[in-house]
């Protein structure tokens, strides 16, 4: 194994040390405007070697298999500056059987995966033939070996499948985009239910109307939910907790939300995009409650800053950011969420999100696909409209939430949300 | 190697349905080689570390409010090789570097950043002196812990230099990049040379030939000379950026706009070195007659979906009664190119090149270096993010 001969190797002069060889393949077919444009396939290899020497952490990265000497040899160095070493590296634990491998995902052919293309953008132009199409799909393996100087040491093979659709519609000078995609570990996508997705959010948006500047109620459909999430992963990673950039420090055990409000990091989902049964460290994944009935349980940690903050690592190494971030659900349907309010905004995309200070909560969007609802329907789509908030304020303010839960592209699965009201600024 | 050439070749059969095409170029054989004023690969890691980690010092000692601190220091060396089957060989040495300066203040649950970075590819003399800007990071994060929230509505906006980088860059610069437009007939319509985008005061042009920016090559990645390319003259769109392939299906001039971040992608449409050119205005003349606007200053970044876009400035100041106010923070502007670019009424005497260090993303391609600039800008009725008093 040649994890373990780089830590051989390492260990002639660090006190610790751990490898990883991530060998990548994938093939991936991709269209551009309704025509099949590009047919990719690629290998890589990942060699990353991180040490402890003196105290301090080395680290050092290759793609090339036969520079194994090199890059120990680089990641003893760096370590004469690298930041101080607060942990030491985990030692022997098996992780937990979640599924991650497909065996129908390599026999894939460039055929197959052509024809999936062609048919989402059949089903596109069926619905509408002025609608020019971009689609993708990609298929890929990664296996890999790991091992540390403190006996921990695995071998992993899993399996990625991904398919997206993107439709731009022109009418004048109105630019319209819609689009869906999934990423997963098995072949379980309907690639049918990607167009019709795509297809839904077009119809809703035949018409234009406007919109008056005001606070009103905001019903976020699992995709825009994005934008009350992203505070939340930026403020419940442990580092940031650590540092005090977070506004959730001195938080835990305090309600800060709603109490119908729940979320947890799920690693462990049978074949969803971010699921493992170990961590970039080697730690054994689990399941983390981050929010419990408005109540903050946890934050996320890796092994250093979990040792710098007197804690132990919840397996989110290496950054302390979420692997699939799952929002509970409530026990209003969407259409009833819709009827209920006479006057307000569908949100089910952004543009901006993350620009401004989204550490703080804050947000202040462009609102890319949104949707009037008059009298508890849908009226048509308004466009150069502004919505802002704050997301621990939002989510204080929740009117109901979805009964059913969706991947949002394949790492967040939430149901949509409404907030009783929220400033919405429109031209 | 053989089996990876077999699959490239199964690859363009199964895609070969229809003829792709070329602009022509004439081939070229060149080999360039840069010199740094200080070469970073000379400078050994202790001495950047240091560096960084007095810049650090100035951010954490600078206030009790400061809470955590960000310095980043990057340097890269490419060596591309470029060859292709019409004759084109070309070597071309690539640095870069980029240092961030970033600082968190906090009061309470009151959390800020300032941030200032640089970047460039003429060498580590570039990260020299640069006290005053860690200090003004700081600082920044500090005045903008008692900064409100601006107000959101319908404003007069002044922009900064940085930010009309930023804004020309999003609202703009992507409408021209061909392969949105090249097949695809009503974006043909809406994009014809000869329409007027904006008033006669208007010069939009990009140019990756110009010296020592970030978005600055020789040769594009398809071994095209770059150049400078006007895009909107007097207000009228004559220009567009182009790979070899979108030239030759639209019967164009290839621009040297063809770019790719690494070996493992495809050169695609890019910009290089975007900027406004200078116009006639005064600051002072420009902000004097503007009762309740808003001066935008600095970039976090942008985002564009075409027709809609968004930008975001650092911080901002209120402009009353002609004169520059009150700070404030969460400044996010938002617009439509077709009716922005027509707001713009007046642009500054002078013109500045952003030397910060950030990139450019598209077609997964992240991040790619790129120029942005321009002189002081200012536009009418532009929409700003907030909440309402």
């Amino acid at each position: 194994m040649i994890a373990k001969k780089l830590i051989d190797q390492a260990m002639k002069k660090a006190q610790g040390a751990q490898a990883s060889i991530n060998q990548i393949e994938s093939t991936d077919v991709s269209f551009e405007n309704d025509r099949l444009k590009s047919i990719k396939s690629s290998q890589k290899t990942h060699i990353s070697v991180k040490v402890i020497l003196n105290d301090r952490i080395g680290s050092s990265h290759t793609t090339d298999i036969n520079d194994l000497d090199g890059v120990v040899a680089r990641a003893l160095e760096s370590a004469e500056f690298g930041s101080p070493a607060h942990f030491k590296f985990p030692s022997q634990a098996k992780g937990p059987d979640v599924k991650v491998y497909d065996r129908q995902i390599l026999p894939l052919t460039k055929d197959t995966m052509i024809n999936i293309g062609d048919e989402m953008i059949s089903l596109v132009k069926k619905y509408n033939p002025e609608i020019l199409v971009h689609a993708g799909v990609t298929k890929g393996i990664v296996q890999q070996q790991f091992a540390n100087s403190a006996g921990q040491s695995y071998t992993t093979e899993t399996t990625k499948f991904d398919v997206g659709l993107h439709g731009q519609l022109t009418r004048g000078r109105d630019i319209l985009f819609s689009w869906d995609s999934l990423t997963r570990k098995n072949k379980d996508i309907d690639h049918r239910q990607i167009a019709a997705k795509t297809i839904h959010w077009f119809k809703l948006a035949e018409k234009n109307v406007s919109l008056k500047s005001g606070t009103m109620p905001v019903i976020f459909t699992p995709a825009g939910l994005s934008v009350l999430t992203l505070g939340l992963r930026m403020g419940l990673n442990g580092k940031s907790v650590l540092l005090k950039s977070s506004p959730l420090i001195n938080k835990l055990g305090e309600k800060i939300v709603d109490e119908r409000f729940s979320c947890t990091d799920n690693p462990l989902l049978d074949y969803a995009s971010r699921s493992e049964s170990y961590d970039e460290e080697g730690i054994p994944h689990q399941i983390t409650p981050l929010i419990e009935n408005g109540v903050v349980k946890n934050f996320l940690y890796d092994l250093d800053t979990a040792a710098r903050a007197k804690t132990k690592t919840t397996g989110h190494g290496i950054g302390c950011g979420p692997t699939n971030f799952v929002v509970k659900t409530g026990n209003t349907s969407y259409e009833e969420m819709i009827k209920s309010t006479k006057e307000g905004l569908l949100v089910h995309s952004v543009l901006g999100l993350g620009q401004g200070n989204p550490i703080s909560g804050e947000f202040s969007v462009n609102v890319f696909l949104g949707y009037k609802i008059e009298n508890g329907q849908i009226a048509g789509r308004v466009k150069n409209v502004m919505l802002a908030g704050n997301t621990y304020d939002a989510l204080k303010n929740i009117d109901c939430i979805g009964n059913q839960a969706e991947w949002v592209s394949g790492a967040l699965l939430t149901p949509p949300i409404k907030i009783n009201k929220l400033s919405v600024i429109a031209k | 190697m053989e089996k990876r050439v077999r699959e490239a070749a199964e690859a363009a059969r199964l895609v070969g349905k229809e003829k792709t095409q070329f602009a022509e170029v004439p081939p070229v054989t060149d080999q360039i080689t840069v010199r740094m004023k200080k070469d970073f690969r000379q400078v050994p890691l202790s001495e950047k570390k240091s560096v960084m980690e007095k810049y650090n010092r100035v951010i954490m000692d600078h206030h009790e409010k400061i809470e955590s601190s960000d310095v980043i220091y990057r340097d890269t060396f490419r060596k591309v090789r470029y060859a292709n089957s019409q004759g084109t060989y070309i070597e071309d040495e690539r640095p870069d570097l980029m240092v961030r300066l970033s600082a968190t203040a906090r009061d309470g649950t009151n959390v800020q950043k300032g941030f200032e970075s640089v970047g460039g590819g003429d060498g580590f003399q570039l990260t020299e002196g640069l006290e005053e800007k860690a200090k003004t990071a700081a600082q920044r994060a500090i005045d903008l812990l008692s900064a409100p929230p601006v107000t959101g509505g319908k404003y007069t906006v002044v922009l900064d230099p940085k930010l009309t980088g930023v804004f020309i860059h999003e609202a703009f610069g992507h409408l021209s990049e061909s392969d949105f437009v090249y097949e695809n007939d009503r974006m043909k319509e809406i994009m014809v040379l000869g329409k007027r985008f904006g008033s006669d005061i208007l010069n939009v042009i990009d140019d990756g030939s110009l010296a020592g920016l970030r978005g600055t090559h020789k040769y594009d990645d398809e071994g095209v000379k770059t150049k400078k390319n006007y895009l909107i003259k007097d207000g009228i769109l004559v220009g567009r950026l182009h790979s070899r392939e979108t030239a030759a299906k639209m019967g164009e001039e290839p621009s040297g706009n063809a770019r790719a971040i690494a070996y493992q992608h495809e050169p695609i449409v890019r910009m290089t070195n975007t900027y406004i050119d200078q116009g006639k205005t005064s600051f002072k003349d420009m902000i004097k007659d503007i009762k309740l606007g808003l001066y935008a200053v600095n970039s976090i970044g942008g985002q564009t979906a075409m027709e809609m876009f968004t930008f975001s400035a650092g911080h901002g100041y209120m402009i009353r009664d002609g004169q520059v106010a009150e700070l404030v923070r969460d400044v996010v502007l938002t617009g439509n190119v077709f009716e922005t670019l027509m707001n713009i009424d007046a642009i500054g005497d002078q013109i500045e090149f952003s030397k910060a260090g950030g990139g450019c993303g598209k077609g997964g391609q992240m991040p790619l270096p790129v120029g942005l600039g321009g002189p002081h800008v200012r536009a009418r009725n532009i929409v700003v993010g907030g909440r309402q008093k």
